[in-house]
């Protein structure tokens, strides 16, 4: 029988991150070979120092440490108050950056994937960054996704001509001698010599591309998304800039990055921050080659089509200071020299059960379910309310307990954990509690619970079944409020990770309305901790993006899966000026006939996807139109987009699920207009 | 999901891969019976007989003695060919198909070779069979096969993608040809006559070739390759189903060519979609998992080969001898048909090879002088390719 210990590391209170330790931890217990050989992408923050004065400080770990080639000589001796850096480490010297009082200057640290060694190139080599110049009609088309299946003829201008200008595959086996320190990165005249290759009586061989570009690889064990009839990127990418081969679309050149689907597999977020942070780094820096004859910079259109539930979701977050970081004003653009935008899905989880609110009463009891046979840990997140230093007017106790009773109390004092171990003294579940400084200045508990299941070793298992997490606070109230939110955790479509989502639950939880159709909102005056309010994505809460929710186009109804706002409230600045999504746009055509059709991964095909994934790269398609005259902000102009085009929803307005309102983008895809 | 009547074609799974083997008389004779359904009752109905039975008791009369001029059969005469039922055609194609190969065995340094001769009669002296080698294939080696379950395992992800592909295409895939040229039983009947032969003869010889090569399929090495669908007893190599795909997908393609109508003259564009698909179905079997993509390679060697060799028959001309040496094919490959074929010419590959190795060569060869087509089988090449051929009015 399994029992808590608060005795577990001697580190526990020192620790910068926790779910970082854990998941280290996590991975020796279960990997067959010595889990210090393995390479982990890292995200970590650097405070006051560059990259090059932080290399310096771990030479003792420099067989630890690759920091990608994309960074260069400029990006590495620039010094920032505060900046967001991926590297490539092992688990010395993470361990050692895991630190509180580390000396490296490092003020956060989170743990990406581990990163097959064949996808890494150590003896990169920086890529020439020339210039491309555009005619002044041009718009920049940024895309980072997974599975984008790069063929497809909604991204070619000819037959064997691609639009496409730099295309990153994070997932594909490095080649000697390339510019590319993670996966592999492709040109326009390197896609085109492939689309030569493989066309065969002007018929082009998709499946032989993509094994010559390399996201296909039946050799190796890594997912070759682009295989499978529907691929998420090339829906994506098919909404915001595919255009009719025939058309010679050339003022819509593409750029993208596909994220791996090991990484995305893993959708318990944290995964995917070091990847996607050098995803829009690479992509920030590849954007900065368009140039108009005059010397201006083209504008960019970026569209990131996911979402995530973890994060304090009140605009400090991890998540939106990388977006913030590249593209607020004040961010890596330092001048206002190129238009940027960025669209955002609000999340699909409105109806999941990911959220909960407590803090109202002294004693808030919240159900979580955690299923068997689930290969990933499950992770739950409480955040308290902000304040100054972590000095907290608030004081709460957490309090867990397994399917079987153990029970595990901690209060709100940060360093304060308990491990939950198994007969073995082998931890299989931690609850731990945190200061997250930096803008966000919030306690956080983290809850982590093992896998309940193992594809292939006896590794240990934590229990399955319903655990009850209850928060108890001294002085109850509205200003007191604590948000707690499960991080996603599913299997997506053709990827066999063997994720299942844990969930909250409640007594007073109501599902459905009289007649059986699923409620969208919270009931007026309901007591249910848990929320469909705030589901919003973690990463949708900043000011800077265009965050886009779905309607169903013959229900004129925003659809029952679409996020809602608002966000957490704050105490003290910075206060984001956000209640939710800021506009919609179709994400299905009926709730019977579900999803929106686009781009399959091989040409002439087209396929239904249906979310707010498939409603942002319509916005972003119709922000392209306007974004090298409009004067105001991205979000000013999606505001103005929808009183140009709307379309009407039924029912009240709800700005935290609808924001503005909805956009018809139907026009942004006739077949003379695709020639802009 | 057949697209034949049940009386000619209906038993057309029975062939090769496909179901039961060796039931292809069974076929033939069901096939002969199959036109009496039209007049209602089934041949060996008693009523009908009984009523049969009482008509000629009751109209027959005395025996006629004068029987009037009455002359003798043409023999060996293709004129014949029409009057017969499909099903019996179809045991004559085979009765001149089937002498024209045999398959031998022979070990090189403890690695099984199979040789598929092509055979013919000396037209000199009728006693005297000359053959030669016209497929020579020797498999890789088990850690080749092991490297190979690499890929059979990755490409399990896509089986739902495929799930309804090969569920189809477990049976002679023929309403997939049917979607990229317009075969119909009822305007093509000949063309699939042809196919229908060519299928039968190429699963002999598949058959004979699985069976000296005895590779063990992929369940066999792994209990977690889990196959969607029913392994096949017979060994691996060479994949049935991409020889069948491939032999029928070039013979289409060849009376396409000969057609003299000018979409599928002036463009590879027929030729390259019915390799795709022959393609497409061969890896299908991977994706189930019963096949490795070194099976589809041999397969569709074998598959073209036999194509040419069934043309040479019908219509003379030169053939290909081939040989493939799995020991020199890189097990990290997968199956790609254009390193042995371009359908632009409807030419083979005269090698292909790994980084380092030769794996595969062909050769056209000179058909022996004085060695004559089938005449039976080249009547049935003459009235498939009418059915290819463009219709047009006088006027134009």
């Amino acid at each position: 029988m399994h029992s808590w210990t608060t005795e577990h590391s001697a580190s526990a209170s020192t620790l910068l991150d926790h779910v970082t330790d854990y998941r280290l931890r996590l991975s020796e217990r279960q990997s067959r070979v010595e889990a210090k050989k393995f390479w982990w992408s890292v995200l970590i923050e650097l405070e006051g120092v560059s990259i090059d004065a932080f290399a310096a400080s771990v030479t003792r770990f420099d067989d630890h440490l690759m920091i990608p080639v994309e960074y260069d000589r400029e990006d590495r001796a620039r010094k920032r108050a505060l900046q967001p850096v991926t590297i490539y480490a092992r688990q010395p010297l993470i361990d050692s950056l895991n630190q509180i009082d580390n000396p490296y200057h490092v003020v956060s640290v989170h743990l990406g994937a581990i990163t097959p060694k064949e996808t890494l190139a150590f003896d990169a080599t920086p890529a020439l960054m020339d210039d491309i110049v555009v005619e002044p009609d041009t718009v920049v088309m940024a895309i980072v996704d997974y599975g984008i299946a790069i063929a497809h003829n909604l991204f070619r201008r000819k037959l064997m001509k691609t639009r496409i200008e730099h295309f990153t595959s994070f997932e594909s086996e490095a080649v000697e001698g390339g510019h590319s320190s993670v996966g592999r990165a492709l040109e326009r005249e390197e896609i085109d010599r492939y689309l030569v290759s493989q066309t065969y009586n002007q018929l082009l061989d998709e499946d032989m591309f993509y094994q010559v570009t390399g996201q296909i690889d039946w050799t190796s064990g890594r997912g070759s998304a682009v295989a499978h009839e529907v691929s998420h990127g090339t829906h994506v990418m098919g909404l915001a800039a595919g255009h009719a081969m025939e058309l010679g679309c050339k003022n819509r050149p593409i750029i993208c990055a596909s994220l791996p689907t090991w990484l995305v597999a893993d959708t318990t977020g944290p995964g995917m921050l070091p990847c996607l942070n050098l995803a829009f780094h690479i992509l920030t820096k590849q954007g900065r080659r368009f140039r108009f004859r005059n010397g201006g910079y083209a504008p960019v259109i970026f569209n990131f089509s996911f979402g995530d539930t973890s994060g304090p979701h009140d605009g400090t977050g991890i998540f939106t200071r990388l977006f913030e970081h590249y593209f607020a004003v004040d961010g890596v653009r330092e001048r206002e020299d190129q238009s940027s935008w960025l669209t955002l899905p609000c999340g699909n989880q409105n109806l999941d059960r990911l959220h909960a609110v407590a803090g109202l009463e002294p004693h808030t009891r919240i159900d979580l379910s955690v299923l068997p046979d689930d290969r990933t840990p499950t992770l739950v997140q409480l955040w308290l309310p902000n304040e100054e230093n972590g000095v907290s007017s608030t004081s709460a106790d957490v309090e867990v307990t397994t399917p079987s009773g153990q029970r595990a109390a901690i209060t709100s004092l940060p360093g304060q954990s308990a491990a939950l171990v198994n007969d073995e003294g082998i931890e299989i579940g931690r609850l731990a509690c945190q200061y997250e400084g930096q803008a966000t200045k919030r306690i956080l508990f983290n809850l982590v619970i093992n896998p309940t299941t193992h594809g292939v070793d006896e590794a240990p298992y934590a229990p399955a079944g319903t655990w009850k997490i209850e928060v108890r606070v001294s002085n109850p109230g509205e200003d007191q409020m604590i948000n707690l939110w499960v991080q996603r955790s599913e299997s997506l479509p053709g990827i066999r990770t063997g994720a299942r989502q844990a969930w909250l639950n409640n007594e007073n939880y109501v599902r459905y309305d009289r007649f059986g159709v699923p409620l969208a909102v919270d009931p007026k005056n309901s007591e249910c901790p848990v929320k469909r309010a705030g589901s919003i994505s973690g990463f949708a809460c900043g000011e800077t993006p265009i965050v886009v929710a779905a309607y169903s186009r013959r229900e004129a109804e925003i659809s029952l899966y679409s996020a809602a706002g608002p966000l957490a409230e704050r105490r003290q600045p910075p206060y984001v000026n956000r209640l939710g999504p800021d506009l919609a746009a179709k994400g299905d055509d009926s709730y019977v006939r579900r999803g929106v059709l686009s781009a399959g991964s091989r040409s002439g095909s087209l396929v239904r996807l249906s979310g707010t994934s498939v409603a942002a790269p319509q916005v972003a398609r119709a922000a392209a139109k306007s974004i090298k005259t409009w004067d105001g902000s991205a979000r000013s102009w999606a505001a103005g987009a929808v009183k140009h085009d709307p379309f009407p929803l039924r029912g009240e307005k709800d700005p935290t699920r609808a924001g503005a309102g909805g956009l018809k983008t139907g026009r942004y895809f006739s077949r003379t207009r695709s020639k802009h | 999901m057949s697209i034949f009547p049940q009386g000619a074609y209906g038993a057309y799974g029975a062939y090769g891969a496909y179901g039961a083997y060796g039931a292809y008389s069974a076929t033939g004779a069901y096939g002969a019976y199959g036109a009496y359904g039209k007049y209602g009752a089934p041949p060996e109905s008693p009523v009908l007989a009984n009523a049969l039975i009482s008509t000629h008791d009751g109209i027959s009369g005395v025996q006629l003695q004068d029987l009037g001029g009455v002359l003798p059969g043409a023999p060996n005469n293709t004129k014949n060919l029409p009057r017969l039922s499909a099903g019996v055609r179809a045991a004559i194609y085979q009765a001149e198909l089937g002498p024209t190969v045999d398959v031998t065995y022979a070990s090189e340094c403890g690695n099984p070779t199979a040789v598929l001769w092509r055979q013919a009669v000396d037209p000199a002296d009728h006693q005297i069979l000359r053959r030669d080698p016209m497929v020579i294939m020797s498999p890789p080696d088990i850690e080749q096969f092991k490297k190979q379950m690499t890929l059979i395992s990755n490409y399990a992800q896509i089986r739902p993608d495929r799930e309804a592909e090969i569920l189809t295409q477990i049976e002679v895939p023929m309403p997939f040809y049917a979607a990229i040229v317009f075969i119909d039983p009822a305007r093509t009947p000949y063309t699939l006559e042809l196919l229908n032969a060519a299928l039968a003869f190429a699963s002999n010889a598949y058959q004979r070739i699985k069976y000296t090569l005895a590779v063990k399929r992929p369940i066999e090495l792994s209990p977690q390759i889990q196959p969607m669908i029913p392994t096949p007893t017979h060994g691996a190599l060479p994949s049935g189903h991409a020889t069948e795909a491939f032999i029928i997908a070039r013979l289409l393609w060849k009376l396409l060519l000969q057609s003299n109508t000018p979409q599928y003259e002036d463009t590879a564009h027929w030729g390259e979609m019915l390799m795709r698909l022959a393609s497409r179905i061969a890896t299908n079997r991977t994706v189930a998992g019963v096949h490795y993509p070194v099976d589809s390679v041999a397969g569709a060697l074998l598959g073209l080969t036999l194509a040419q060799h069934v043309y040479s028959m019908c219509r003379g001309g030169n053939w290909w001898s081939t040989s493939f040496h799995g020991t020199r094919f890189d097990p990290h490959e997968d199956f790609n048909w254009h390193q042995l074929y371009n359908a632009d010419g409807d030419k083979m590959k005269p090698f292909a090879q790994s980084p380092c190795e030769v794996w595969m060569t062909g050769e056209e060869v000179k058909v022996n002088a004085g060695v004559a087509p089938s005449p039976v089988l080249s009547w049935l090449w003459s009235r498939a390719l009418k059915e290819w051929k463009d219709i047009r009015s006088k006027t134009a």
